[in-house]
C-alpha cells in the first residue's frame, strides 16, 4: 500500500539543530548561581569502607558533602534494587559512588574529593564468573552469586544427538565492551517551587522520575525530568548514574547543581555489555537437517544485576539462532563478580549468542560438505515455524528473502573480485 | 600475505521487554487552540530517529505534513509514559500508541465536522490538509482551526495506549511466547586478512535487513551504518583492557572504536514483510542492525585463512597466534 508520508525519506526533525550545533545537551545548560558536584568513587574492587569527610568539609567553598547518611532510601536499580546511591558499608567494584561533593566551583569540588579519606578494609575479590559460581566463592551481595538460571527444554537432546551424523562442540567467549556514546554523562538540577527538576540525558525519563522519588522519599509529582538532546545511549543510559546525586543535592541545598563527567569517569559510571562464556554442542543428520542443540551460557554481570536476568533470558531464547531445531536444551546463568557492572547494550544478550551459533552452523556445513548458505536455507525459520520456546511464527518472517539477497550480492561480488 | 574470504551471519531478534512483562506505551495528541497538532509522548530521541518516524506516522493518520506537527518528548510533567527507548520497541510499541491516539483525534474531529456541517453520517468524510471535508462535495468543509475554535478553552485531546502481547515462559521448560515480533537480519562480508600483521580489513559488506515496513528508508540505512560499525568494533577492535576488575582502556586513545575509514561502503538491502500488529507494518530495527556483523566477520576470517576464532575481539595477536598454531598442527598432521 502506498502512503503519503510513511515510507518516504523525510528529513530528521531534530537534524538541523544537531548539525548546526544548536541542539542543547545537558552539558550546555547553565544557571545563575549554580554549584558544582563531583563524585568520589571506589578505587578497590571489594572492601569494607570507613569514610571521613571532616577535613574536606572545612575547605572554603565547599557547600556540602553527601554520603549514605544523607539519602532517605539508599538504593536503586532497574530490576533488583541492589545498587546503593552511596556505598554504606562496602564497595563491590572500582567506581562505586561513595560521596558527592557540592562546591561553588568545580576546582574546589575536586580539591575536596582529594581531602576525603576512605579506609579500605579489603576482602577477597572474584573476577572469573566460573569461579564466582563455586560454593566457596566470596559473596558479592548477601545472597548467592548466581542470581538467575534460565532453562529451555524442548524434545530429547540425548536421543537426538545419537541420531546425528555430524556434531560440533565448542566453547566461545565474548568480551566486556562499552557503549562508547559520544556525550559523557552531564546534568543540571534545580528547584521549581517545591518540585525538583533534573535535566539529564536518559533513555527512560519516567523511570528516572520514579527512582529519584523513591530514593528521596518524595512524591513522584515533586520530581520532573527534562531530557535534553541525547548524545547516544545504546543501553548505557538505562541505569541511573548522576540523576539521584543531583536531585538530592538540589533538594537539600535549594540551589542549582551541575555535574559533568569526564570520559574516564563515564567509563566507570555506566554499565557494560555482559561478557559470556558459551559452550555449544550442535548436531545435524546426514541430509543436513539440524536435530539437536545444547548450550550452557554464563554471563558475567559484574557487581550489580542491572538487566542481567532479562539479558541472560534473551540470550537463552535466542541461543538457537533463527533455525528450526526440534531438540534443544539451554541453561543460561547470570553471575555476580567484582568486575564493572554489566547491563543493557544494543543487542541485549542476542548480540553474544550469534558469535557461537553462526560459527557452529558453518562448521556443521563444512562437515556435511554443504555450502553454508544452503545449510541455512535448509534449516531457517519460515512462515509457520515454531521456535525452541514453542512460539509459532505466524507472519513477517522474510528470513529466506534476506539470505537469498545476501547470497546473490555476495556471489556477484566474489566474482567481481576474481576478475580483478 | 593478504588473503580474502567471505562469510555470513544470520540472526533474529525479539522486540520488547518480553516474557509477559507489561510493555505499555502511551501517547496524547492535541488539537491546539491555533489548530496545530501537538503530540505528547515520553519516548526518548536517542539519535535513532524516534521523533521523526513517530511524527511521520501521526502525519499519515491526520493527513497533514510533518511540519504541521510538534512532538514533545522531553518533559515528564507534560508527557505520558511511553516506556524505555530500548529493546528496539519504540517504533512498534509507541508507534502503535501514537497511531491510535491520532486515529482517535481524527474520529473526534470527524464527529464534530459531521455535526457542524449538518451531515447525515461520517461516510465519505475525509481529513486532509488541515481540514475535514466531504469528498463528494469538498465545499462542505471545516478547518482544524475552526474545530479548535469550537472547543473554546478546553482543547481537543485524545489518548492512545498500546500493550504488547507476550507470555511468561514456563520456569522449568522455558516454553512460551516471550517476544513479539521478531526481526531478521542476514549480513555478509568479505574480509582481507594480512597473515603477517594479523590485521583484518572489511573489503565488502552486504546487509539484508528485515524491517516489516520501512517508515523512513534513509533512517534505516543510517541505523544499518551505525549498527555495522558497532558490530565491527565488537568483533575486532574494542577491548577495555579489563584486569582484576580495573578498566585500563578508559578513553578513546586506547579504547579503540572503528572510524569511517574502517567501514566499507555497505550494500544495504531493506526487506519489507509488513507485520499486521505493527503500525503500518513496521518492526523495530535498532538492535537487529548490530548483531549479525561480528559472526559474519568470524566466518569470513575462517574462509580466508582457515582458522576459527572462538573468542572476541579478534585482536591481531590472537589471530596471528591462531594462524601460527594452525600451521603447526597441519605440519604435524603432515598436511603441508
Amino acid at each position: 500500500m502506498e502512503y503519503k508520508i510513511v515510507g518516504h525519506n523525510i528529513l530528521r526533525v531534530d537534524g538541523l539543530a544537531k548539525v548546526t550545533g544548536k541542539a542543547t545537551y545537558p552539558e550546555d545548560l547553565y544557571m545563575e548561581g549554580m554549584l558544582y558536584g563531583k563524585t568520589l568513587r571506589s578505587i578497590k574492587t571489594h572492601a569494607y569502607i570507613t569514610v571521613d569527610t571532616k577535613e574536606a568539609e572545612k575547605i572554603d567553598g565547599v557547600i556540602k558533602i553527601f554520603t549514605h547518611k544523607d539519602i532517605p532510601h539508599n538504593y536503586y536499580g532497574v530490576l533488583f534494587k541492589d545498587h546503593e546511591v552511596f556505598c554504606s558499608k562496602k564497595v563491590r567494584r572500582i567506581g562505586d559512588p561513595i560521596a558527592f561533593v557540592v562546591a561553588i566551583t568545580e576546582k574546589i569540588a575536586e580539591k575536596a574529593i582529594k581531602a576525603i579519606t576512605v579506609e579500605y578494609d579489603e576482602i577477597e575479590s572474584v573476577f572469573d564468573p566460573v569461579d564466582a559460581m563455586k560454593e566457596d566463592a566470596p559473596l558479592i551481595h548477601d545472597r548467592s552469586n548466581i542470581l538467575y538460571h534460565y532453562k529451555l527444554r524442548r524434545g530429547n537432546i540425548e536421543e537426538a544427538f545419537q541420531q546425528c551424523s555430524v556434531i560440533v562442540e565448542n566453547q566461545y567467549k565474548t568480551s566486556m565492551v562499552d557503549h562508547a556514546f559520544l556525550q559523557p554523562e552531564a546534568g543540571l538540577a534545580y528547584m521549581e517551587g517545591d518540585t525538583v527538576v533534573v535535566c539529564a540525558a536518559t533513555q527512560y525519563p519516567h523511570f528516572d522520575q520514579l527512582e529519584i522519588s523513591e530514593a528521596l522519599n518524595i512524591p513522584q509529582e515533586k520530581v520532573k525530568i527534562i531530557n535534553p538532546a541525547v548524545g547516544g545511549a545504546f543501553g548505557g543510559r538505562e541505569d541511573i548514574t548522576l540523576q539521584i546525586h543531583l536531585a538530592l543535592a538540589t533538594w537539600v541545598i535549594g540551589k542549582p547543581v551541575k555535574t559533568v563527567y569526564s570520559r574516564e569517569e563515564s567509563f566507570v559510571a555506566h554499565s557494560k555489555r555482559h561478557p559470556m562464556i558459551m559452550n555449544y554442542k550442535t548436531g545435524a543428520d546426514a541430509n543436513g537437517k539440524l536435530l539437536a542443540m545444547e548450550a550452557n551460557i554464563i554471563g558475567d554481570t559484574g557487581a550489580y544485576a542491572s538487566w542481567a536476568i532479562n539479558i541472560m533470558r534473551k540470550a537463552g531464547v535466542h541461543a538457537t539462532g533463527p533455525y528450526e531445531i526440534p531438540n534443544v536444551k539451554v541453561d543460561s546463568y547470570a553471575v555476580y563478580t567484582n568486575n564493572p557492572f554489566a547491563g543493557a547494550m544494543r543487542g541485549f544478550g542476542a548480540a553474544q549468542v550469534p558469535i557461537a551459533h553462526e560459527q557452529q552452523m558453518d562448521m556443521l556445513a563444512e562437515k556435511l560438505k554443504i555450502d553454508p548458505i544452503t545449510f541455512r536455507l535448509n534449516n531457517c525459520f519460515k512462515l509457520g515455524s515454531t521456535t525452541a520456546t514453542g512460539q509459532v511464527l505466524e507472519e513477517s518472517v522474510p528470513l529466506i528473502q534476506c539470505i537469498e539477497a545476501v547470497r546473490h550480492k555476495l556471489n556477484s561480488k566474489a566474482n567481481d573480485t576474481e576478475g580483478v | 600475505m593478504k588473503k580474502r574470504g567471505i562469510g555470513i551471519g544470520s540472526t533474529f531478534y525479539g522486540t520488547g521487554y518480553g516474557n509477559g512483562f507489561p510493555d505499555v506505551s502511551k501517547a496524547i495528541v492535541e488539537l491546539s487552540q491555533e489548530g496545530e497538532i501537538v503530540l505528547y509522548v515520553g519516548a526518548t530521541e536517542v539519535g535513532q530517529g524516534a521523533k521523526t518516524i513517530l511524527t511521520q506516522m501521526a502525519a499519515e493518520v491526520l493527513g497533514v505534513s510533518v511540519e504541521d506537527i510538534t512532538l514533545v518528548c522531553e518533559d515528564t510533567s507534560i508527557t505520558p509514559d511511553a516506556g524505555t527507548a530500548a529493546a528496539s520497541r519504540q517504533t512498534y510499541n509507541t508507534g502503535n500508541a501514537i497511531k491510535r491516539a491520532c486515529e482517535n483525534l481524527r474520529d473526534e474531529m470527524i464527529k464534530i465536522a459531521v455535526k457542524q456541517l449538518g451531515l447525515n453520517s461520517s461516510i465519505g468524510v475525509k481529513v486532509e490538509n488541515k481540514k475535514v471535508y466531504l469528498n463528494i462535495f469538498p465545499d462542505k468543509k471545516v478547518s482544524f482551526k475552526e474545530i479548535a475554535n469550537l472547543q473554546g478553552e478546553e482543547t481537543l485531546k485524545t489518548e492512545g495506549i498500546f500493550t504488547a502481547q507476550t507470555t511468561k515462559m514456563d520456569e522449568e521448560t522455558g516454553q512460551g511466547a516471550p517476544y513479539w515480533p521478531y526481526t531478521f537480519s542476514v549480513y555478509g562480508v568479505e574480509v582481507e586478512v594480512d597473515t603477517e600483521t594479523g590485521l583484518v580489513e572489511i573489503t565488502k559488506a552486504v546487509c539484508a535487513q528485515d524491517v516489516g515496513k520501512a517508515i523512513n528508508p534513509k533512517l534505516i540505512e543510517g541505523q544499518i551504518d551505525g549498527g555495522f560499525a558497532m558490530g565491527l568494533g565488537y568483533a575486532i577492535f574494542e577491548d577495555l583492557g579489563l584486569h582484576n576488575g580495573e578498566i585500563k582502556h578508559n578513553r578513546f586513545t586506547n579504547y579503540l572504536i572503528p572510524t569511517a575509514l574502517d567501514v566499507p561502503d555497505l550494500d544495504k538491502i531493506i526487506i519489507e514483510a509488513p507485520e499486521t500488529t505493527a503500525p503500518y507494518g513496521a518492526k523495530g530495527i535498532g538492535e537487529p542492525v548490530m548483531i549479525a556483523v561480528a559472526p559474519a566477520i568470524l566466518n569470513a576470517i575462517y574462509n580466508a585463512v582457515g582458522v576459527r576464532i572462538t573468542e572476541i575481539p579478534i585482536t591481531p595477536e590472537r589471530l596471528l597466534k591462531a594462524i601460527k598454531d594452525n600451521g603447526k598442527n597441519k605440519l604435524e598432521e603432515g598436511k603441508i
